[in-house]
């Protein structure tokens, strides 16, 4: 019962903080919307055993990666909701029609189908196994999976010396001249 | 749980490794005029990666590891060796390039060295989730090598467009690899395959397989999901532009093809239709599209989104026929092998060219062959093997595609042939334009009074060794076959 | 009443839904960010869920590998964002019409 009334209490939030995200007009209002979306699916995670995950997540998630996004739009000064006058052609309101049409009928058929452990599952989990904690995933993570965490830390580290790369401005912003002095 | 690791399996892996860590240590240390022993470690490091699977390959036998998630047999071996292969032509290509643009130029290798890595991870991956890193570290330098030309507006929007397309189709990938692990209980693609039988009649099964085609075909630029492929081209710096038509195109088509070929050859009633739609729109639309280009690079873009189509035929034909899909894989690994070397000779040519004439409009080019009728006989050269006139290597990836067409039978497979053979035809004129501009229309004024520089050797290298395989394959077509037979142990060893 | 997988499955769905439906309605490229963000989440709840019905880890593990790619990406897009910025002042895809056709 418990659970149900988490599931309640944060589902709710997610959703319209999802909406959040797609209707408001001023990315900011958006940006927060996430966040909020962020932080209840966080609650979710922890409600379904998943601790170190969902520490994670509102670490890099609802920390790193929102601060990001929030620093961006302050940088670049889109908080003036410069896409107030945003139209939607036609064409591309029928196209949306299409679409929600399909994806509509795709998780109709998806969900009335049999969908067996889903609806049908009952009580019958195995606490040890899918308790996420720290050990647990660690011990998988670095047995199993180590070559592709070693890959991630490849990848984290092409974002780092890829956003240097290009973000960084070196004196006229559209020219780009030649500077001997500064290797990064 | 046993956990070991195979250093010999790995060895060309992490031979690319140490050189981009190398190559991101060097380039601290080096001043901008001598920039260009990255570029040299890097050739050298990626050509080191060769050896290792020359090795393997020799001493022959399956590897795998982590519980059969890593799996390096003979099929990855050679997928590995296309991939390092193109991957050094592009680095080739990019020396002059990178070095007379003023960007940033260790990054550039680094980036484009983990690229080639994270493709290298994929070719043996054997579960969702190392599938999903490699090409997520294949794709991911990327977005940012698009946009390398930081200056240049048109090079900002094709990273940008690249970039919101390119996260779109992985959380599509994604959420389509969820539903399968939620249905089927693993991540494995030999454990998926054997729970594949008692969801057949799911939905959500369709369903999410029909998510991961989507989110493929968006990585190997495939109609309907191409959009971004010409104008992201031509933004990106020429190189750039090489390795995404070849090798991150390689990789999504690849990725797919193990998916369905490993993990869901059960439901292929599901996919076979859905790639046969695939096929056959790619090759036509994207036919279609390029009569209509002025610029070079655009004209190759709609090219290789046609070529992929004819790639994905084989495969198709087989899937919907229901015959032998390991034959059909191995007439798409020819297919492949030869692709990437015609099409990275053809890029070397743009280069070149672009060059000489200062321009990338294939109207500037007019008698280019006056000129510099080098460059113009290998203009020829490599755009007559795209359109598949013997005895360059094209007529035997075309010949090994319709015969495998052929050999499954079947009423729609034999459509499928017939739109085949109409866009080689088609294909044919607009090739033949490029050529017909370079020989025969007469050099502007303009193109006469260019001075005649020489190129940088590294280019030169670049087109010697594409030139010499096209020929080389078109005469000895064996050497082509050797690939794809050896790219048939995937259905007996490794799947 | 318990709450079973489908009841987190169906929220999932529903917030993938309305990324996908942001994509498609929005032009800001910041805001399409943020509705492939969402996608994302969805994805992970996804994992978590069917992970926690079937007793196995894995899925929790694909949702550490979903969140680091997660990450990297972010970085690499709003450096892209920024050095768009830099050369014009506008988040809009539309008006980025350089390369139309």
């Amino acid at each position: 019962m418990a659970e149900v009334i988490i599931f309640g209490l944060m589902a709710l939030p997610a959703l319209a903080g999802g909406v959040t995200v797609v209707l408001a007009r001023n990315p900011v209002y958006g940006a927060m919307g996430l966040l909020g979306s962020m932080l209840a699916l966080g609650v979710l995670y922890v409600a379904q055993l998943a601790h170190f995950i969902a520490a994670i997540h509102v670490v890099v998630y609802a920390g790193a990666v929102m601060t990001l996004f929030l620093f961006v739009i302050m940088l670049i000064g889109v908080d003036r909701a410069d896409d107030q006058n945003e139209r939607l052609p036609r064409q591309r309101q029928l196209v949306i029609l299409g679409v929600l049409g399909i994806v509509a009928t795709a998780f109709a058929v998806a969900f009335s189908g049999r969908f067996s452990w889903v609806i049908a599952a009952t009580g019958e989990r195995i606490p040890q196994a899918t308790n996420g904690t720290t050990v647990a995933l660690a011990r998988v993570l670095f047995s199993d999976w180590v070559l592709a965490f070693e890959a991630t830390a490849l990848l984290l580290t092409i974002g780092s010396a890829g956003a240097i790369a290009l973000a960084s401005r070196r004196g006229k912003p559209v020219d780009l001249p030649i500077d001997p002095e500064v290797t990064s | 749980m046993t956990f070991e690791i195979d250093y010999l399996a790995l060895a060309p892996e992490l031979v690319v490794a140490g050189t981009i860590i190398a190559a991101l240590l060097l380039d601290l240390f080096l001043t901008r005029s001598k920039k260009y022993w990255v570029a040299v470690l890097s050739v050298v490091g990626v050509a080191g990666g060769l050896v290792p699977i020359v090795y393997m390959l020799a001493e022959g036998g399956t590897r795998s590891m982590f519980d059969g998630s890593y799996v390096v047999d003979e099929f990855a071996l050679i997928l590995k060796i296309v991939f390092l292969v193109s991957g050094y032509l592009v680095l080739l290509m990019s020396v002059s390039y990178i070095e007379a643009d003023r960007y940033y130029q260790g990054e550039y290798y680094f980036l484009l060295l983990s690229s080639i890595l994270g493709s290298l991870v994929m070719s043996s991956s054997r579960d969702l989730i190392v599938l999903f890193i490699g090409l997520e570290l294949t794709t991911g330098p990327l977005f940012l090598l698009a946009g390398w030309r930081k200056g240049d507006a048109k090079s900002n929007e094709a990273s940008l467009k690249f970039f919101i397309l390119g996260v779109l189709s992985t959380a599509i990938l994604l959420y389509g690899m969820s539903l399968l692990f939620g249905l089927t209980g693993s991540v494995e693609f030999t454990a998926i395959a054997a729970a594949i039988p008692d969801l057949v009649s799911e939905p959500a099964l369709a369903l999410s397989v029909l998510f991961l085609i989507v989110g493929f075909a968006f990585k190997a630029s495939a109609v309907p999901f191409h959009f971004w492929a010409p104008d992201t081209y031509e933004g990106a710096p020429t190189p750039v532009a090489a390795y995404l038509s070849v090798n991150s195109k390689a990789a999504g088509f690849v990725a797919m093809l193990i998916v369905m070929y490993t993990a869901l050859p059960g439901i292929s009633e599901v996919w076979a239709p859905a790639l046969w739609v695939l096929a056959a729109l790619s090759m036509t639309v994207g036919n279609l599209s390029a009569l209509r280009q002025g610029n070079i690079v655009r004209l190759l873009a709609y090219s290789s989104i046609a070529q992929a189509g004819f790639m994905l035929v084989p495969f198709a034909a087989a899937a919907v026929a229901g015959s032998d899909l390991a034959q059909a894989f191995s007439a798409t690994v020819v297919y492949l092998v030869i692709y990437a070397l015609m099409n990275l000779g053809a890029f070397a040519v743009v280069i070149a060219g672009a060059r000489r004439t200062g321009s990338g409009d294939i109207d500037d080019w007019a008698g280019l062959g006056q000129k510099d009728p080098v460059l113009g006989l290998l203009t020829a050269l490599f755009f007559l093997s795209l359109a598949g006139i013997p005895p360059l290597a094209g007529w035997y990836a075309k010949f090994v595609m319709f015969a495998s067409v052929i050999e499954a039978g079947g009423i729609s497979t034999l459509v499928l042939a017939a739109i085949a053979a109409v866009n080689s035809v088609i294909a044919f004129y607009y090739y033949a334009r490029v050529i017909k501009a370079v020989w025969l229309d007469t050099p502007s004024e303009e193109l006469l009074a260019r001075p005649g520089r020489e190129y940088a050797g590294s280019i030169k290298l670049t087109l010697a060794i594409s030139m010499g395989l096209t020929i080389a394959i078109g005469i000895y077509p064996t050497f082509a076959t050797y690939f794809g037979e050896a790219s048939r142990v995937i259905a007996t060893g490794g799947g | 009443m318990i709450v079973t997988a489908g009841w987190y499955m169906g929220l999932a769905a529903i917030l993938f839904a309305i990324g996908a439906l942001g994509i498609l309605i929005r032009r800001n490229a910041l805001v399409m960010f943020m509705c492939v963000e969402l996608m994302l989440n969805a994805v992970n709840l996804t994992l978590i869920s069917a992970g926690r019905e079937l007793g196995t880890l894995d899925g929790q593990v694909s949702v550490f590998f979903v969140l680091v790619v997660a990450a990297a990406e972010v970085v690499v897009g709003l450096a892209i964002l920024v050095s768009v910025f830099r050369n014009r002042a506008t988040a809009s895809v539309d008006e980025l019409a350089e390369l139309s056709g």
